[in-house]
């Protein structure tokens, strides 16, 4: 089990970290600045929890299907699922929520009903968001509103549990759920990580893709200091709305901006989260929810009961075009230069899971 | 205190600083300025306790080039003044006093110089002697506390008389030693600066070179009667000891070890520079062996060899034996380093060929073989407490966090250390008082040739005064690109606790105008911001939004220094809480004590667990922000 210096050369310096946060705050030596991780001190020590949680390093998407819903898929375009959905937030939707706000409504219903003891996820603006800590519902409202820049949220989850709470939930992308569960699976060196339940929720979003920090500078260059209100990322291309009006550009002038350890990922739609949460992209009133686990299918259920969201059968001829997009997703990490098995930042495919990719993806191409 | 005996003929017990600083005040001096060096720092100091009762100015100046200025302003109206400065000080204050040597003075003006061989607490061991030779001013060695005293006198006497200021150079083991010292009668002269508009003291003539020349050759002359220059040993003595400074007790004490006090001469000479002449003379015309005794650069040497070849026909065949010939060599080489009785015994007992038992004073190598485990190892360290130990943590973890790979530059002072573990090696470049200013600047103006990367530099508040602020206007003149942290720790703290231009005290306790520096660097345009180092994240950050610009700008990170915030205070109560803490299996392999590594946080073995030692501890909390366990507890005192 490698340690701190691998991380350091392997992903951090070799530009794989996606900020998914959850090596900062295990230490003194990992810290994190405009949603940047660094290592500002070497620890000399031979392995470290740090490597171990890292979803850039020793991931194999077997195992951990394995391991989080104790069977193995056979949707190759979506994972494990148990159901997929048209949602929204029913009633009034937080201000400044995205699309059906499904992600705000659950997490709040989890808080209001002792389901969860605090929920972590990413508050602030659109331009400067930062790592939160919900302890109410309230609080988790005020963190709504999609944010694309990578920040490292799960910072704050260890500092949740180093002040002694447990029974968490956490609202992350891909990379982070999946930091998430390796933290789950146990055995680790660092004591916080040991206590039982310690997360009991974990509400992922898609993201097909995150932006470096330098994305701001891009940003602010762009609206000369107007007020963001609000960022998306609609199909037909990104678009802030500011004080003064809006922006539009095409996803071209993103792609320098991307996280490189992005193109090198295969779960665009938080595979191990126990309910998913997308943009439907094709009604911007509603969310794409997918239940993966048991406990995402009680949430669900509560969420229903208690009427705080709604659902529809997912409209059949927008599925293909959704399995569509991820598996394109799927096939361009395999088809990368850059992509080897084994190598840092490179998930493990079994071989079956690449034959049942290559062959879903010839059918839905079709 | 005993400087200020009215008694002439009493034994006191005073240190060389003390014992100068007593001559002085014999002698009548009403003007003192210094700034603070090590080992003469005291001399002000002690002043400073005193003036009061002499009618005597004393001040801590900005820099030593401005202390001689202000010393010579008093010369020049006729008052004898003191200017007090360490080798390196003399180097800031040459210009002047190449000047000062050929425009003369009027009142007597001693200059007294700390060189510092071994540099026990200097960047270098520096020999001024050479350069006040270069500056024509006469120099005088005391090798004892009584000579101090008696020198500092009698050079106020010479000065007047010159009309030329006179140079008492002091090492370190004079200035910092405790001797009985026989006290004379002090004076209370009537003071009255003249200075009309008929005066006139101008360096501008070909002229004043000549008179200068006149005046080192009637220093020579009565250099060879003077009291301070000694002989003790058979008369017309064949073999002959040369020695100057405290070298000459070691010499004494060398010669008695080897049995050979009987049949070696020892000439002590006290008034080194210019060389008393015909006293040498006299004795190197019966002298067939000459052994030079002096610290760091062969200087008695190379002037008496010159002498002596300059009358090779009257004095015959001499073999010379001394730094030159490496024969008076101590165990890093010969010129380097201090002498004491032991090399000095190991030389004369080759030279002359006598069985030397060998040292009667274990060796290093001897001492840790007896001590061996009772004895750890000490490294440099600041002190606990110590707002620049936090203040290089955040620049440290700044650095880092902004990821592209800046250097920071520094120069002297306690934060000196930013250049060993306990600074976290993070000081790259350390020459004199300012200088890291200075080449920040320089480094600031390379982009065009490709070198992009953050240049950071850490200077004293002190130093700001003394040395930084002509490099800040230099740079914002020139739109250089870095990044100035000035540490202000409110004291001048490594040479003891002096005040400077930003407080609000004077050298005498007195109300003083403050000079603040911000209202420096907004004079300047430049743009500035404050943090408190004890506060390590608001640091990190403000760090780290002062690297996103560009253009000189300033970060001043204030914090009283954690000394002189104890002194007469109760401290914060820091301790671990051992139910948090997890010894060995803190992820980061004993923080605190291993990384952080302030003296005050030590490792308990019996226990497993980090521990703070009260003693030491002054109760900063910064480890307590640190620790990622929270494990440290600060129970604030109330203020």
């Amino acid at each position: 089990m490698p340690g701190q210096e691998r991380l350091k050369n392997e992903i951090i310096d070799g530009g794989l970290c996606s900020a998914c946060g959850l090596c900062v705050g295990l230490c003194p030596y990992i810290k994190t600045r405009r949603d940047r991780v660094r290592v500002i001190y070497p620890c000399g020590l031979q392995e470290g929890t740090c490597y171990s949680v890292c979803p850039k390093t020793g991931l194999d998407v077997g195992e951990m299907d394995r391991a989080v819903f104790g069977r193995e898929r056979e949707d190759q375009a979506l994972g494990v699922l148990q159901g997929i959905y048209f949602a929204r937030a029913a009633g009034d939707k937080a201000p400044g929520a995205q699309y059906g706000g499904v992600t705000t409504a659950l997490a709040a219903l989890a808080l209001r009903q002792g389901l969860i003891s605090g929920a972590v996820l990413t508050g602030g603006e659109a331009d400067n968001p930062h790592p939160a800590l919900a302890r109410t519902a309230g609080e988790v409202y005020a963190c709504a509103g999609s944010k694309y820049v990578g920040v490292p949220t799960l910072a704050e989850l260890n500092r949740a549990l180093r002040d002694g709470l447990t029974g968490l939930g956490v609202v992350g992308r891909p990379c982070q759920v999946a930091a998430v569960r390796k933290m789950q699976q146990g055995n680790l060196p660092g004591a916080q990580f040991n206590v039982p339940g310690a997360v009991e929720l974990v509400l992922g979003l898609f993201c097909f893709a995150s932006l470096t920090p330098d994305f701001y500078s891009f940003l602010s260059g762009q609206v000369q200091g107007e007020k963001v209100i609000k960022m998306d990322i609609p199909e037909d291309g990104p678009v802030v709305e500011t004080s003064a009006g809006s922006y539009r550009w095409s996803m071209d002038d993103l792609r320098p901006y991307i996280h490189k350890a992005c193109n090198l990922c295969l779960d665009p739609t938080s595979e191990w989260a126990d309910i998913a949460v997308g943009a439907t992209e094709y009604d911007r009133a509603w969310n794409t929810l997918v239940v993966r686990s048991d406990r995402g299918r009680d949430l669900l259920n509560l969420a229903l009961d208690k009427g705080v969201i709604e659902i529809k059968e997912y409209p059949p001829q927008r599925l293909p075009v959704l399995r569509r997009a991820t598996l394109n997703k799927k096939m361009r990490v395999l088809a990368d230069a850059e992509y080897q098995e084994g190598r840092p930042g490179c998930p493990v495919v079994p071989l079956e899971y690449r034959r049942q990719i290559e062959e879903q993806w010839g059918g839905v191409s079709q | 205190m005993g400087v200020c005996k009215e008694q002439p003929g009493v034994r006191v017990a005073l240190t060389g600083n003390e014992s100068i600083a007593r001559g002085a005040l014999e002698a009548g001096v009403a003007y003192a300025a210094s700034y603070p060096g090590s080992p003469t720092a005291e001399v002000l100091g002690t002043l400073a306790k005193v003036a009061g009762e002499f009618n005597l100015y004393v001040e801590w100046s900005v820099n030593e080039k401005v202390a001689m200025e202000g010393a010579a302003a008093a010369s020049f109206t006729g008052l004898r003044s003191l200017v007090v400065m360490k080798a390196d000080g003399l180097n800031v204050a040459l210009d002047f006093a190449s000047a000062l040597a050929l425009s003369g003075t009027r009142g007597g003006m001693v200059i007294v110089v700390g060189d510092d061989p071994s540099s026990h607490s200097s960047v270098r061991e520096e020999d001024s002697r050479n350069l006040c030779k270069a500056l024509h001013l006469p120099i005088w060695e005391p090798s004892s506390v009584q000579e101090a005293k008696d020198m500092t006198r009698a050079a106020f006497d010479l000065s007047e008389q010159l009309k030329l200021p006179v140079v008492v150079r002091c090492v370190t083991r004079v200035c910092h030693a405790s001797g009985d010292v026989e006290l004379g009668e002090l004076t209370r002269p009537e003071r009255r600066p003249v200075f009309g508009r008929d005066d006139r003291v101008i360096t501008f003539s070909i002229q004043l070179h000549a008179q200068l020349e006149q005046k080192l050759s009637r220093a020579a002359a009565e250099a060879s009667d003077s009291f301070f220059n000694g002989y003790s040993g058979p008369a017309n003595a064949r073999r002959l000891v040369i020695a100057s400074g405290p070298s000459a007790m070691y010499a004494l004490e060398a010669l008695d070890m080897l049995g050979l006090a009987g049949g070696v001469g020892v000439l002590k000479l006290g008034t080194t520079w210019p060389l008393p002449e015909t006293l040498l003379l006299n004795y190197l015309k019966n002298a067939s062996e000459v052994v030079f005794a002096e610290e760091v650069e062969p200087f008695v040497e190379d002037n008496v060899m010159a002498l002596a070849a300059g009358h090779w026909n009257e004095l015959g065949s001499i073999k010379f034996y001394g730094k030159r010939s490496g024969h008076v060599a101590g165990p890093a080489g010969a010129g380097i380093g201090e002498l004491d009785p032991d090399v000095l015994a190991g030389s004369l007992a080759k030279i002359f060929d006598v069985p030397w038992a060998g040292q009667t004073m274990l060796t290093s190598r001897e001492a840790e073989e007896l001590l061996g485990e009772k004895m750890p190892g000490r490294e440099l360290a600041l002190c606990a407490g110590c707002p620049h130990r936090a203040s290089f943590w955040a620049i440290r973890t700044a650095l880092e966090l902004d990821g592209r790979e800046g250097v920071v530059l520094g120069d002297i002072g306690c934060y000196t250390l930013g250049i060993v573990r306990t600074g976290y090696y993070l000081l790259q470049t350390m020459h004199c008082m300012g200088a890291g200013v200075g080449i920040a600047g320089g480094l600031g103006k390379l982009n065009r040739f490709g070198f992009n990367k953050p240049v950071i530099t850490v200077v004293g508040d002190s130093t700001f005064y003394h040395a930084a602020v002509p490099a800040l206007i230099n740079a914002r003149y020139n739109r250089a690109n870095f990044m100035c942290v000035v540490l202000d720790n409110e004291t001048t703290a490594m040479t003891g606790h002096q005040p400077h231009p930003g407080r609000q005290t004077t050298a005498t306790g007195g109300p003083a105008d403050t000079v603040y520096m911000e209202e420096i660097i907004r004079g300047l345009n430049i743009p500035y911001a404050i943090s408190d180092p004890y506060d390590v994240d608001a640091t990190i950050n403000a760090v780290c939004d002062m690297l996103q610009l560009s253009g000189p700008r300033v970060l001043i990170l204030r914090r009283t220094c954690a000394l002189a915030a104890v002194k007469g205070k109760e401290k914060n109560r820091v301790y671990v809480d051992w139910d948090k803490c997890i010894g060995d299996d803190c992820g980061c392999g004993r923080f605190c004590s291993k990384v952080f590594a302030c003296p005050a946080n030590i490792w308990d073995a019996e226990h497993g667990k980090a521990r703070i030692d009260e003693a030491v501890c002054n109760g900063c909390g910064v480890c307590a922000t640190l620790c990622p366990q929270q494990a440290i507890v600060v129970e604030r005192t109330v203020e």
